[in-house]
């Protein structure tokens, strides 16, 4: 009892210092995107302004894709589970949230609350029913191959309920708002702050509480935390169902500016790797720079390098990060 | 880091496995070989039934089933003794090998003609295979030039190819804005990369400039990972052009339209040309009010006719769907073939090959300047596109005058009634 206490207090310190580098690092990140858009005003050769719109369009993106990566790093990084499923999950949550509104006449946002529990839900079941049984054979591909599955099996039944002529919902708030002389839309700046109370709110899941105590031990080490009691098994399923209630969030607030298609989530899914990846395994403060990062590059990188010189651009980011810092911005060297 | 990179490798390769075995997974409907199968005359439909476009192409698929089901109810093939047409289909996935191997199982399972496939890249690669084996390819959809480019003999096309899209829409453009009273003399054109939106740009720029209006701005962006166009529309915006022109798909379109709203530049037309979004029925819907206004010059179903009229009410009822342009060229192609086949009085498929070389079918269900009859390449010469509008929530046709269901509203600055 007196050691499992130490263990508890030693975590705690060990989680301020972390939350300290993390703040050092993530200024370090803006300073360096500063730096770059400083140079792209003063030697781009563009008008302020359009450069302005680039900025707050990259950041409002960087905010959808750091919805969409924060699920999918919690899974990637606690359970080693690479979760093809995660972008046909986000599908599904769209499809749910906009058959929730359109039958009940309920807001958008009002449905994406109704969403979420109903995703954690899906990915307890998941975890419990179908991934937990290979979690102990030590092997990545059984997984893999679960979540590749579902991620078909998922797709095609929406294909087979909904037909794929794109749909869209309306966002209850419409418009746009000015920021700085550049047009930002409602909808994209709603999902933004979603993004950001998602990051906040996982932090202090993780940071704060012994659910999420437990969810870092067993990310640092299962037998460890099961040899202190925690159960794994049950803790795999949590963390499963947490990541994909973020895909629940991310759906309902992407909807009301995305077409809806039953394949409309799977082109998130390898820049959500990406995003990852470059953030950090497990990071959530990692998905969020990350996906701001891309979203930036994305867009101001558009004006130099337009159509898929934009994506080229990305994925040079993405090498450069990995050659220097192979663990990503947020992770922790092993 | 090692166990997942081998973990991401393991997954590629399953994925191009999943892709590779996918053809052959989807059989549909076994057909006998019924070439010489007493009264059937099996035509393969191909159009992606799954994936991204699987919306539009089963619509398709189901316009194909119609045109066959209608020609049978009328009678058959007369020539051949009241022959029933067959369609069987295939689901090319929107993937250019699984259309060529649906092709090959078609073509060997006794289909005597080809419809499909939608999508450029696709229908290549079918082209290809019916030249091989010397079986008719109707094209319903597929825009790009290089297709008919090959010298094919086995290959035609219904639809207007992307260049004849381009250099109209430039013609039309000029033509209506002159009547409106405020010619267009600098555009910004904003069109997604490749063969499709390049050759439809190249095109447009060519015509442009023997009309006097000049490109002041080119905007690209990429067919995959477009989530927002704003800074797209702000590049576009900054030139300050008379008029935004957009070529791309349905989502990109929606995209594009909501950016202009947001920012709105001052134009006086924001114009589609061969634009998959602006004049698809659910449009006005998806846009809303923004959308007022907006012009598109595509090829399109023949409104004003009543003959298309009475389809597409049909088609609704049938499938609960409105028929899209597609979808009734999709129709118009087996009608293509199946007067072929009552041409030829025959099932062998190099004669249905010469006999639709030189039918002229009157009174297409498109909007076309005359009867669908081919050229040396296999282009149906009278394909041309119509210029539609965007007014109080729905699609209509506005120029030119002949094919107008209502009247043009220009200058058109989107979103002001």
């Amino acid at each position: 009892m007196d050691q499992a206490v130490t263990g508890v207090e030693t975590a705690a310190r060990g989680s301020r210092r972390v939350t300290r580098s993390t703040l050092l690092l993530t200024a370090w990140v803006v300073a360096g995107l500063a730096v770059v858009l400083a140079l792209v005003y003063a030697l781009g050769g563009k008008s302020p302004a359009l450069v302005t719109q680039a900025v707050v369009t990259g950041v409002l993106l960087g905010g959808v894709y750091a919805l969409v990566s924060i699920g999918l790093t919690l899974i990637f990084g606690v359970l080693g589970i690479v979760n093809f499923a995660q972008g046909t999950l986000l599908t599904l949550s769209m499809y749910l949230v906009y058959a929730l509104s359109g039958w009940s006449g309920m807001n958008v946002y009002l449905a994406t609350l109704v969403a979420i529990p109903l995703l954690f839900g899906l990915g307890w079941l998941i975890q419990t029913t179908m991934l937990n049984r290979l979690m102990s054979a030590g092997e990545t591909e059984g997984q893999l191959l679960v979540t590749l599955g579902l991620s078909l099996l998922i797709g095609n039944v929406l294909l087979l309920a909904f037909g794929g002529q794109p749909k869209s919902a309306p966002a209850p708030w419409n418009g746009n708002l000015t920021v700085l002389g550049a047009v930002a839309q409602v909808p994209r700046v709603v999902a933004f702050a979603g993004a950001i109370l998602l990051v906040v709110a996982l932090t202090v899941l993780l940071r704060r509480t012994r659910l999420g105590l437990a969810i870092r031990s067993v990310a640092a080490q299962p037998q460890g935390a099961a040899l202190v009691g925690v159960n794994v098994r049950a803790v795999y399923a949590l963390t499963f169902g947490l990541g994909a209630a973020c895909v629940g969030a991310a759906g309902g607030l992407v909807l009301p500016f995305l077409s809806l298609t039953p394949s409309a989530g799977e082109q998130f899914t390898i820049l959500a790797f990406v995003i990852v990846v470059l953030g950090g395994l497990g990071s959530v403060t990692g998905a969020l720079v990350g996906g701001l990062t891309i979203g930036l590059v994305q867009t101001v990188g558009g004006l130099y390098l337009p159509g898929t010189g934009a994506l080229l651009l990305v994925f040079a980011v993405f090498v450069l990060v990995l050659f220097l810092r192979p663990q990503g911005l947020f992770g922790s060297a092993q | 880091m090692n166990r997942v990179g081998v973990s991401l490798a393991a997954a590629a390769a399953v994925i191009l496995t999943a892709a590779g075995c996918g053809g052959s997974g989807s059989n549909t409907g076994q057909s006998s070989p019924s070439a010489g199968g007493g009264g059937t005359v099996t035509i393969g439909s191909i159009h992606p039934l799954t994936g991204a476009n699987a919306g539009a192409g089963t619509l398709m698929d189901n316009a194909a089933k119609m045109a066959a089901d209608d020609i049978n109810a009328a009678g058959g093939i007369k020539s051949l003794g009241g022959a029933k047409l067959k369609i069987s289909s295939g689901d090319s996935q929107g993937k250019p090998e699984v259309g060529q191997s649906e092709a090959q199982r078609l073509t060997q399972s006794g289909a005597v003609a080809l419809v499909g496939t939608y999508q450029s890249d696709v229908t290549q690669n079918v082209a290809s295979v019916a030249e091989r084996s010397q079986v008719p390819l109707v094209i319903d959809v597929a825009v790009d030039d290089k297709i008919l480019q090959q010298g094919y003999k086995y290959t035609f096309r219904i639809q207007p190819d992307a260049t004849g899209m381009g250099t109209s829409g430039a013609d039309d453009l000029a033509d209506l804005s002159a009547k409106g009273g405020s010619p267009v003399k600098t555009v910004a054109y904003i069109h997604i990369q490749g063969a499709f939106g390049d050759s439809v740009f190249q095109a447009f720029k060519k015509q442009a400039q023997a009309k006097g209006i000049t490109v002041a701005k080119e905007v690209t962006y990429p067919a995959t990972n477009f989530n927002d166009a704003t800074t797209q529309v702000s590049e576009a915006a900054a030139a300050k052009p008379d008029a935004i022109l957009v070529t791309g798909y349905y989502p990109d379109s929606l995209l594009i339209a909501k950016s202009v709203a947001a920012l709105k530049p001052d134009i006086k037309a924001l114009y589609g040309i061969a634009d998959g979004g602006f004049d698809d029925d659910q449009f006005p819907g998806d846009i809303g009010a923004a959308g007022q206004g907006i012009l598109s010059a595509n090829y399109h179903y023949n409104a004003t006719s009543s003959q298309v009229q009475q389809l597409r009410t049909k088609f609704q009822q049938k499938y609960g769907k409105p028929m899209e342009t597609a979808a009734v060229l999709s129709y118009q192609a087996v009608d293509v073939i199946a007067a072929g086949l009552d041409k030829a009085k025959s099932k062998d498929p190099k004669k249905l090959r010469d006999a639709i070389a030189g039918i002229s079918v009157n009174n297409p269900l498109l909007a076309f300047n005359g009867p669908i009859t081919f050229d040396s390449k296999g282009q149906n010469k009278n394909a041309t596109v119509i210029v539609m509008q965007i007014q109080n929530g729905k699609v209509e046709q506005v120029f030119p005058d002949n094919f107008a269901t209502t009247k043009l509203v220009y200058p058109a600055k989107p979103g002001q009634s």
